[in-house]
């Protein structure tokens, strides 16, 4: 939300050229659904590793070498620094490159880029998560972030949908909210199979039913544009200010630093000057540039 | 430093004794395309056919693709290494006032916050001649960008056609010390420096084409919605990128890798917003109609440039007019921009 000062991250770069990766080794790979895995990884360059920090939000830019670079967030959360996390669904050339490596493969990587998610503003807020499909992965670490430091935030809503049973992504992260007794934890699907036992219906419908309170709360929204776009409404009829809802918003990103042009929804770049944004900050832009 | 002025036939020797120590290039016809490319010792024709090259002199900082890294993979995985450089020590001889302007809008971007390296250092190690227009195009407006066709701003020198001479205004440090490294130029007298004023007052009156800029960044907000608007303006457009690839102020940029027998580049290349591939995203494109496209071009210029820089980006050289084989006109599209009360921020 804030710009962020990034003379820190100077020191960081490979090779003193914002340009160049730093090369990290993929060390696990999860199958979230057909099509999305989440995969674990370290810096090469176990020092660079201890240097490395980030916050909730940021993104990095990947490269699979010889085919190109696709930009994710962190998906891990910066209380656990263990290894790190991004989650990819197979859709374009480098993902579906992505896809086809194992552990042990090198990747390119430079960041973290972009603002994160306002920790400050947060604090001592009741917090409101809705999240669709792979929209999850820069919640989650946010969401960690938060249940890791519990006591200083209030009450937690988790509102979460897929299309299919089959379609929900971070199930392990999910089963762990749901025992969390500090956290309410709604896991919904449109269309249910015959083993499913949650909830039925689109996320912003069931958010509806869910009717959290506006009161001392802030919304973090993350998801397909269609379910932001439908999600707004419904928490604008719950009392939310455009203040109080937060996004994160998707561009196409070659540079990711604000230079090559093409992420910009008018005078804002979401690489730089995003990907979390207050509903506040991008309302006049949604009817017709998102 | 007092002016100082050159004969017109001794620019090939002054031009010879900045070889010594830069590239110098000028303007030149690759393929009857005027671009600035390496002076070859000898040719000063282009004093003659020279009203402004077709690709503009930002080539020579952002250019048209660029190695960025190359990238090898071995035992030990992969490594990664910087292009070996030259230093770039460029002089450009006859840029002109709207592109010598257009060269401290584009820095704009490149040294805001994540500096560029690639565009910086050839920036800092190079120089700019400036040579002022005293024929100008009917498609120029650069007189209603603030930019006058003879100024010497934005340039290291100035030189200004005084009749079988040129006047050369020292403007920077470094365009001291390339005076000072420079012989056979004599101080300007009185009488050279008014023949330089009649000049410039003459290129200045030759610009016929006009822009009103008043508050266009309030109206442009105010109808960035109007989509009839916006769909008129970009009708007979063909999407060729022409205006923005060969605009001096555009700078979008594409990276791609190449591999070749296991040797890896990562260059960059010119790109433009006018392509539908520039946002396309595996499962949508924000701006998949044309004349979002156009509206981007428009408004990136005159519209969100001057909110973040408090600058147009648009310096009038009047290349979109003349290159544009449908003569779509930014002056034209500027001037009919609806007048709408109510801004929509
Ligand atoms: S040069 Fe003309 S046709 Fe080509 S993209 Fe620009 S406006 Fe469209
Ligand atoms: S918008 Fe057109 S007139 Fe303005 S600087 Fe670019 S090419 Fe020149
Ligand atoms: S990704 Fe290049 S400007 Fe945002």
């Amino acid at each position: 939300m804030t710009a962020t000062d990034i003379s820190h991250r100077k020191k960081f770069f490979a090779l003193g050229n914002v340009y160049l990766p730093h090369i990290v080794v993929i060390e696990k790979i999860i199958e979230e659904t057909p099509g999305v895995r989440t995969f674990h990884f370290n810096f090469k360059d176990k020092k660079l590793g201890k240097e490395f920090s980030f916050e909730s939000g940021q993104f990095g830019q990947y490269s699979v070498f010889g085919i190109g670079e696709a930009p994710f967030c962190i998906s891990s959360s910066p209380t656990r620094r263990d290894h790190l996390e991004f989650t990819a669904q197979r859709v374009g050339r480098v993902t579906n490159a992505l896809h086809r490596l194992g552990a042990g493969a090198e990747l390119g990587f430079r960041g973290p880029y972009g603002n994160s998610f306002p920790l400050d503003f947060l604090k001592s807020k009741n917090l409101v998560f809705v999240g669709g499909g792979i929209g999850l992965a820069p919640l989650r670490s946010l969401i960690w972030n938060v249940i890791d430091n519990r006591n200083k935030y209030k009450k937690i809503d988790i509102i979460y949908g897929a299309r299919s049973p089959a379609d929900l992504c971070f199930k392990y992260d999910l089963d762990a909210w749901g025992k969390d007794k500090t956290v309410n934890m709604v896991t919904t699907v449109d269309k249910g199979d015959d083993t499913w036992k949650g909830k039925v219906g689109v996320v912003p419908k069931i958010l509806e039913e869910v009717a959290p309170s506006a009161r001392e709360a802030v919304a973090i929204v993350c998801g397909p544009p269609i379910m932001i776009r439908f999600t707004f409404p419904v928490l604008e009829k719950l009392g939310f200010t455009p203040k109080q809802m937060l996004t994160t918003l998707e561009k196409r990103m070659k540079c990711g630093i604000g230079k090559c042009g093409r992420c910009n929804i008018g005078n804002i770049y979401v690489c730089r000057d995003g990907p979390v944004f207050s509903y506040a900050q991008i309302k006049n832009f949604v009817s017709s540039e998102y | 430093m007092a002016n100082k002025k050159v004969n017109k036939k001794d620019i090939a020797k002054l031009l010879n004794q900045w070889r010594q120590q830069f590239t110098v290039l000028a303007p030149s016809k690759e393929n009857g395309v005027a671009q600035m490319a390496e002076w070859d010792g000898k040719d000063t024709s282009f004093l003659d056919w020279y009203r402004n090259t077709v690709i503009p002199p930002k080539a020579s900082f952002l250019p048209p693709m660029e190695e960025m890294f190359r990238f090898q993979k071995d035992k030990e995985g992969y490594h990664i290494e910087l292009p070996p450089t030259n230093e770039h020590k460029q002089l450009i001889f006859g840029i002109r006032p709207c592109d010598a302007r257009a060269m401290t809008i584009l820095d704009m971007t490149f040294e805001e916050a994540y500096q560029d390296p690639y565009y910086l250092s050839r920036r800092k190690n190079a120089v700019l001649v400036g040579l002022g227009c005293t024929n100008p195009c009917e498609s120029c407006f650069c007189t209603s960008m603030g930019v006058s066709p003879t100024e010497s701003t934005n340039v290291d020198l100035m030189l200004t056609d005084i009749g079988d001479q040129f006047l050369i205004e020292v403007v920077t440090d470094k365009g001291k010390e390339l005076i000072a490294k420079a012989s056979g130029l004599k101080e300007a007298t009185k009488d050279d420096e008014a023949k330089a004023k009649e000049t410039k007052e003459t290129s200045y009156n030759k610009i016929t084409r006009k822009l009103d800029t008043e508050g266009i960044v309030d109206k442009l907000q105010a109808s960035f919605d109007d989509e009839g608007f916006w769909e008129q303006t970009a009708a007979k457009c063909i999407s060729c990128g022409i205006c923005t690839l060969l605009c001096p102020t555009c700078y979008c940029f594409d990276i791609n890798d190449e591999l070749v027998r296991g040797e890896g580049t990562r260059f960059r290349s010119w790109d433009s917003c006018g392509f539908p591939v520039y946002t396309k995203m595996p499962m949508e494109n924000p701006r998949l109609e044309k004349w979002r496209r156009v509206r981007q071009k428009v408004c990136h210029k005159f519209e969100f440039y001057p909110m973040t820089f408090n600058v147009i980006a648009c310096t009038g050289c009047g290349r979109c007019i003349r290159l544009c084989p449908v003569n779509w006109d930014i002056t034209q599209v500027l001037e009919s921009v609806p007048v709408k009360t109510g801004v929509r921020k």
